[in-house]
């Protein structure tokens, strides 16, 4: 061979593959399984491109016996093999040794390709330990061996053959990839995959090393594979037929000044599965990370699903149905061809192509709407599922919180605002005042002997637990408050031994409005924490309603009969000086102490659902507080001449 | 144990709700039956009169004194609630009869609220002077105050029925009240009239009071019985109208509405009006306008040549403008012996009976008081009688006296008068020692006992008492009476007729219906490639008619959908699926339209003057225009068009059954039995026949074979044609156009069909769009 002159040409070539040998994980993604895998991908790749071109119409897959050499074959056109005009070498060793060469970048001989950047051919040659390639066409059979990249001899013409083709059988370098070997169960799934995203395509897979073959062929393309995968996730599609969309247009331009996919195609359906699942390919290589494609799909599901059910009056009132509801349970795939597709890195898991997204959205939006108001039923089964998604999404939210609730670190965290807690945290000689009103509230905290009594006040009249649904009691600030207050949970979450005090004091004005606030907080533990007064937790303070002074004495009386009493003790000649409390923010909180909170000198009335009186207490609490007006005001007229002290 | 005592649940409940109950009702939300108040209005009124003394000849004073007065002293609950029942007492339009004279923005009926009460300044009406004047005589009882410090009167002596007269509202617990306003004349007439005769009953009385008068006027629809009824039940709704006229100015026409019903937001009233006319709900109306002053002028802009009546008739259904007040007689009752009063819905008799008794004792105990302070100062009188007889002597032992003391006890001894005359003596001034005096005195002591006399003459004769009572009402009547406000009962033409489709806007709109099926209506259009429609889709129908004439889509699987053109989305957008409005079956398709708009039918052919007395020979046939439709399968069904010419339901009618399978209907054509059906099938046979052939249906049915087909040949084509030389166009595979014409392949129903492909089938169905615009069919 003659000595050649050492050109800067050549030095991009040499450094070029040497490059990949250097940093393999730029070019494949790494050097463990999955770029040996990826080796073989772009082999098969560029085998499928030549069909999905329409060039050839099947491919064949071999793994050989020692697990580590593989053959692509297709009988497509065949690699060119002349002479390039240019660098004046055989195009098949352009491809195989020179990156970003190949027939891929202007649109003439492909229309798509899964292979990017051309470096597919020419990095699998520089990774390989051995590579041969052997193309049929022009009449005759020509071959190129390599090893490492670097061609053994020039192409040769090896024998007159018919037709056309290319094989291509290469060996990954064990330098690189050590004793890897392939996943032949791996394999075959992914050519599956490829055979249901080219309906038409036949793929046959031979796994030399344990003597199997397999043709894999799908005529139904996405419907078949979205069957398959629903079946193999053994779930149930909750639809008689599942959406498919099938588009060709051809690269067309569409008013956002770029290309449409050449094809579109998708096909998704609804399982009873809480989960999403979306398979996306661009050019028919899986995009695992999603991408653009992928938010397309997702805006278009939600958009239809909620427009027909907006059309058609679906949603119950006040339910808010969000995007995850809808999309709850979908099993979709998308498969797109790109001309110019853009990736996220070398190993193409993620598309980047802006267009897409709204490409997707709106073609698919369209469609899938179309075809839910065409399939009532269909789409009545999916609406339902995304409002039965809500329903137990809301249902979640509030058992974690209920949990969160129950955990007792955040248990002090979880106390409402205006309590005003006290210093013990032993319960049984906590006490806590439930007052009506701020005023009241702030006499009742200047007053309160810190250490054990705790306040809290309560803004005007609670919401009757009689008349009030579950969901609406729940809703309620103020008794929601008192349930915090308490920490013992209600309804069938009660849990009497997280009560944080053990006298709840219920501290009302001495007047109508406190007396019925009164009945109105008895009734919510009664029906939402009964256990609450069985155990003998709730009490009612006794405040003063008058103030008399006769003389220079001072006396307490808390309703009209013990006024009588005291009046009439007092000496004839004393003229007393009778003051009514209005509200307990009238008192000074010295007074409110001594005469209403002080243990020792105080009046407390402990509740109780006396045995035998079971059916009596339930009665009283439905007529008076229920939702019958008729029974109230029998009950009230009734016994109308049973009331004593009257406001005025 | 340390001042724990237990309480039952149901115990402390009752007794607890119980209270509040009944505080409620007897001290909040109800009016006593005597002088028609709640506890809070008395309590304002009494201390304007008693504390401020805010006379309506005196000043005005900031009602924030008013409000402090009445809340220090008698009525300890919030502020504003006082001062909400203050302002509603001065509001015109609440009270028939204002008992508060109120200066300054008291509200509107807008809905627009009082200004803050440090701005408004009050006193009391000359009406409420008729509450109050009699309370320093001892005509009503007092009692402590809630804090004990001060009286307040139980009741006010009421010299009118202020509860009929200016009604009340409240809610208590367990029941409310709800009395209406009404007329004092006619309220007073009612009383006087018991009084006359206590046997008569509630429909007696209704003669004399008549119904409700609400001071915003308006007009009661229900008629003499209906309210007697009410009367005497305490309880029954009544229906109140606004009242209108029209009035004409150039050659405008108005509605001008001079009144609403009571107690109903006069703002949010002409916003549900202006809601309905921009929705075009009301398409006699064009605009609203509010012109009141204080008296109360909506004014209604009618389009030209349009129902004024219709109109109303709307508004009266869809807004409040007409109302129901439910009236329910409920007041407090005082019960003998307990200053507890006690609930009850009343008749109008028992009201008026129980004020009327009231009255009665209020004058007898006013008259009693007088009587006390005559017969006191007689007595004094007397002692200065006595005196003047001797006076030196009276003078010297004054003179002589130690002290006021001993004077008096020297008087006493020597005129054997007693200690309030001794006192009444020498309290008296120097210059009535003149001579002149003794004969004053004599002189008011003749009158005093005359007037005593009088007096005792009428508290000893409850006839003469009742006569008092009679007359003093007569006086308030004529100081105060007012003409009635309220018109009473509904001639025939105020109760308007209610008829759905005078609301249809009459016009000429394009009916839109694209090939997936979206509907929607434009009024017009540039050109039809610029209609909006959705990418991808096509206008398959567009149809000139008015949105008062019905639209019929018929589908593929034999069901026929009809709605009002008028009840199709008006709009530029895409419109809606036509699922929105039918029930459609998963992947049923609308296959053809028909208007029934008269324009758009076809046009029937004359009838020979021979056959005009026998309109059709078929006697039970239906008559024509008929659709004809032919599946898929090859069969055609002729039906009656009229039979889907009403607005159907959302499941439509059917008019054809469809086979199973892939059958299906391929088109509907309207016809008058003169045209040719024509049609190609799938794997490429012709065939034409007349439409007269084809079998009537009366019932939807399968219909009869139209073409005999392959076992699997479908039809593909289908048109009906009105010439020979026209007919269902096909593309061959070839591209190669074929016109199923009569007088090409004209046959027979139910035939085979000439063979136009020997391989290959038809691909395409060369289909315009259907257009009908202006020139339609049968226009004139």
């Amino acid at each position: 061979m003659a000595p050649r002159q050492y050109t800067a040409s050549d030095i991009t070539v040499m450094e070029g593959l040497e490059a990949v040998r250097k940093r393999p994980g730029m070019y494949i993604g790494g050097t463990g399984r999955e770029g040996l895998h990826h080796l073989l991908w772009e082999i098969v790749d560029n085998a499928v491109d030549e069909a999905m071109n329409g060039f050839a119409s099947h491919i064949q897959v071999i793994l050989h016996k020692d697990g580590r050499t593989a053959s692509v074959v297709d009988n497509g056109r065949g690699i060119p093999v002349g002479i390039h005009p240019k660098h004046k070498r055989s195009a098949l060793e352009l491809v195989f040794t020179t990156l970003h060469a190949g027939g891929k970048f202007d649109q003439g001989s492909y229309v798509t390709s899964g292979g990017l950047h051309g470096v597919g051919a020419s990095v699998v040659n520089a990774l390989s330990s051995s590579l041969t390639v052997t193309v049929r066409r022009d009449g005759g059979e020509h071959r190129q061996e390599y090893r490492r990249g670097k061609p053994r001899a020039a192409v040769r013409r090896v024998r007159e053959a018919r037709g056309s083709g290319t094989r291509i059988q290469f060996t990954p370098d064990e330098q690189i990839f050590g004793a890897r070997v392939f996943d032949a169960d791996k394999v075959r799934e992914q050519l599956d995959v490829k055979a249901y995203l080219n309906p038409g395509l036949r793929i046959v897979f031979r796994d030399e090393a344990n003597g199997v073959t397999a043709e894999l062929e799908h005529e139904g393309g996405l419907k078949d594979y979205l069957d398959h995968l629903v079946k193999k996730s053994q779930q149930r599609s909750i639809l008689s037929e599942s959406f498919t969309l099938d588009r060709q247009d051809n690269g067309a331009i569409n008013g956002g000044g770029f290309q449409l996919p050449i094809r579109s195609n998708i096909a998704l359906v609804w399982t009873e599965s809480p989960k999403e699942r979306l398979h996306s390919f661009v050019n028919g290589i899986p995009t695992q990370d999603g991408g653009t494609h992928e938010q397309g799909f997702k805006d278009a599901v939600v958009k239809a699903v909620r427009s027909y059910a907006e059309t058609h009056d679906k949603i119950p009132s006040k339910l808010k149905i969000s995007a995850e509801d809808i999309r709850e349970g979908v099993v979709g795939i998308i498969s797109l061809f790109l001309i110019e597709p853009q990736f996220q890195g070398q190993t193409k898991d993620k598309l980047n192509n802006p267009e897409v997204r709204g490409q997707i959205d709106s073609m698919l939006r369209a469609d899938l709407e179309q075809w839910l108001h065409d399939n009532g039923t269909a789409a009545d089964a999916i609406v339902s599922r995304a409002i039965q998604a809500a329903r137990a999404r809301m249902a979640s939210r509030a058992a974690v919180q209920q949990v969160r609730r129950k955990s007792p670190i955040s248990r002090r965290l979880n106390l409402p605002g205006k309590l005003a807690d006290c210093a013990s945290s032993d319960p049984s000689v906590s006490e806590i005042f439930i007052v009506e009103g701020d005023s009241a509230g702030g006499s009742a905290k200047q007053g309160r002997d810190r250490k054990t009594m705790a306040i809290l006040p309560l803004r005007g009249k609670v919401l009757n637990a009689e008349q009030a649904s579950l969901a609406k009691v729940r809703k309620n600030n103020e008794l929601m408050d008192v349930v915090r207050a308490l920490g013992c949970g209600m309804d069938k979450d009660f849990d009497a031994s997280r009560l944080r005090y053990h006298k709840v004091i219920l501290l009302m004005d001495a007047d109508s409005d406190g007396h019925h606030i009164a009945t109105l907080l008895l009734t919510f533990f009664y029906r939402y924490m009964p256990d609450l007064i069985r155990g003998g937790y709730v009490f009612l303070a006794q405040p003063p309603l008058y103030r008399i002074t006769g003389g220079k004495k001072t006396w307490w009386a808390a309703d009209d009969r013990e006024k009588e009493r005291i009046l009439g003790r007092l000496p004839a000649r004393v003229k007393p000086e009778i003051m009514r409390f209005k509200g307990l923010g009238e008192m000074m909180p010295k007074t409110l102490f001594q005469t209403t909170l002080n243990p020792k000198k105080r009046r407390l009335l402990q509740v109780s659902i006396p045995e035998g009186y079971l059916s009596e207490t339930e009665v009283v609490i439905t007529n008076l507080l229920g939702k019958d007006p008729k029974a109230r005001y029998r009950e009230i007229m009734a016994r109308a001449d049973e009331v004593e002290e009257l406001d005025v | 144990m340390n001042g724990i005592e237990p309480v039952a649940l149901h115990e402390a409940t009752r007794r607890r709700y119980l209270n509040y109950a009944m505080s409620v009702i007897t001290s909040r939300a109800l009016p006593d039956v005597r002088d028609g108040l709640k506890p809070v209005q008395r309590r304002i009124l009494y201390a304007m009169y008693h504390n401020l003394r805010l006379m309506p000849q005196g000043r005005f004073r900031k009602s924030a004194a008013v409000v402090g007065e009445c809340m220090a002293k008698y009525h300890p609950h919030g502020d504003s609630s006082i001062y909400e029942a203050m302002v509603r007492m001065a509001q015109p339009f609440s009270l028939l009869h204002p008992l508060v004279d109120g200066h300054g923005n008291f509200g509107s009926p807008d809905g627009d609220s009082a200004a803050a009460m440090r701005y408004t300044e009050s006193k009391l009406t000359p009406i409420a002077l008729e509450l109050l004047r009699e309370i320093g005589q001892r005509t009503v009882d007092f009692r402590p105050t809630y804090d004990g410090q001060l009286f307040e009167p139980i009741v006010l002596p009421a010299r009118f029925p202020q509860l009929l007269v200016n009604g009340s509202e409240g809610i208590a617990v367990g029941m409310a009240t709800r009395i209406p306003p009404h007329n004092l004349r006619e309220v007073i007439d009612a009383a006087l009239m018991l009084i006359a005769t206590p046997e008569c009953e509630v429909k007696d009385l209704c003669r004399k009071l008549r119904g409700p008068d609400f001071p915003t006027g308006g007009l009661i629809l229900d008629s003499r019985a209906e309210l007697t009824k009410i009367y005497e039940n305490g309880s029954g709704p009544i229906r109140v109208q606004g009242t209108w006229e029209t009035e004409k100015r150039g050659r405008k026409h108005y509605i001008i509405i001079g009144s609403i019903p009571y107690a109903q937001n006069k703002a949010s009233l002409i916003e549900k009006i202006g809601a309905a006319i921009a929705e075009r709900k009301v398409p006699q109306l064009q605009d609203v306008r509010d012109e009141s002053t204080d008296v109360c002028r909506i004014v209604l802009e009618l389009r030209k040549r349009e129902d004024a009546t219709a109109a109303m008739a709307y508004l009266f259904k869809h807004t409040p403008l007409q109302q129901t007040y439910h009236v329910n007689l409920t007041a407090l009752i005082p019960q003998r012996g307990s200053d507890v009063p006690v609930p009850a819905r009343l008749d109008l008799k028992t009201l008026l009976r129980h004020w009327l008794d009231f009255r009665f004792d209020t004058v007898r105990r006013r008259f009693e008081f007088e009587l006390q302070k005559l017969r006191e100062r007689i007595h004094i009188l007397e002692g200065f009688e006595i005196i003047f007889v001797d006076l030196d002597e009276a003078i010297r032992i004054i003179r002589g006296s130690e002290g006021r003391r001993d004077a008096a006890e020297q008087l006493m001894d020597r005129f054997g008068l007693d200690d309030l005359q001794a006192d009444a003596v020498l309290e008296l001034k120097l210059y009535r020692l003149s001579r002149l005096e003794i004969l004053e005195i004599r002189q008011e002591l003749d009158e005093k006992r005359t007037a005593a006399e009088r007096i005792e003459a009428i508290l000893a004769e409850d006839r003469e008492l009742w006569g008092v009572v009679r007359e003093e009402l007569s006086d308030l009547r004529e100081k105060f009476g007012t003409k009635r406000r309220t018109r009473i009962g509904a001639s025939d033409e105020d109760e308007l007729d209610y008829r759905d489709d005078a609301y249809i806007v009459a016009e000429d709109t394009f009916v839109i219906v694209t090939r997936d099926g979206w509907i929607k209506r434009q009024s017009s259009f540039t050109d039809i490639s610029k209609i909006r429609i959705r990418e991808g889709d096509r206008i398959d129908w567009l149809i000139r008619c008015s949105t008062r004439s019905a639209i019929t889509f018929f589908t593929d699987q034999g069901s026929a959908y009809v709605i009002m053109v008028d009840d199709v989305q008006p709009t530029t957008g895409y419109g809606g699926p036509v699922q929105k409005h039918f029930q459609f079956a998963d992947r049923e398709r609308v296959v053809a339209i028909q208007s029934f708009d008269p324009r758009n039918m076809p046009k029937l052919p004359r009838p020979d003057a021979s056959q005009a007395a026998l309109p059709f020979a078929d006697g039970d046939d239906p008559p024509p225009p008929w659709g004809v439709a032919v599946t898929r399968h090859g069969r055609i069904a002729r039906f009656s068009l009229e039979t889907h010419s009403e607005p159907s339901t959302r499941s439509g009618r059917r008019y054809m059954r469809v086979g199973r399978g892939d059958d299906g209907v391929v088109a509907v054509y309207p016809c008058v039995g003169e045209e040719w059906v024509t049609i190609a099938s799938h794997q490429g046979r012709a065939l034409a026949f007349s439409v007269a052939d084809a079998k009537i249906l009366k019932a939807a049915g399968k219909g009869v074979l139209a073409m005999k087909l392959r076992e699997d040949d479908r039809v593909f084509a289908y048109e009906l044609s009105t010439s020979t030389i026209r007919g269902a166009c096909v593309h061959t595979e070839r591209g190669r156009e074929l016109m199923v014409t009569p007088r090409r392949f004209g046959g027979s129903r139910a035939g085979r069909g000439a063979v136009v492909l020997k391989r290959g089938h038809f691909v395409d169905w060369i289909r315009e769009p259907v257009v009908i615009l202006d020139k339609v069919q049968g226009e004139e």
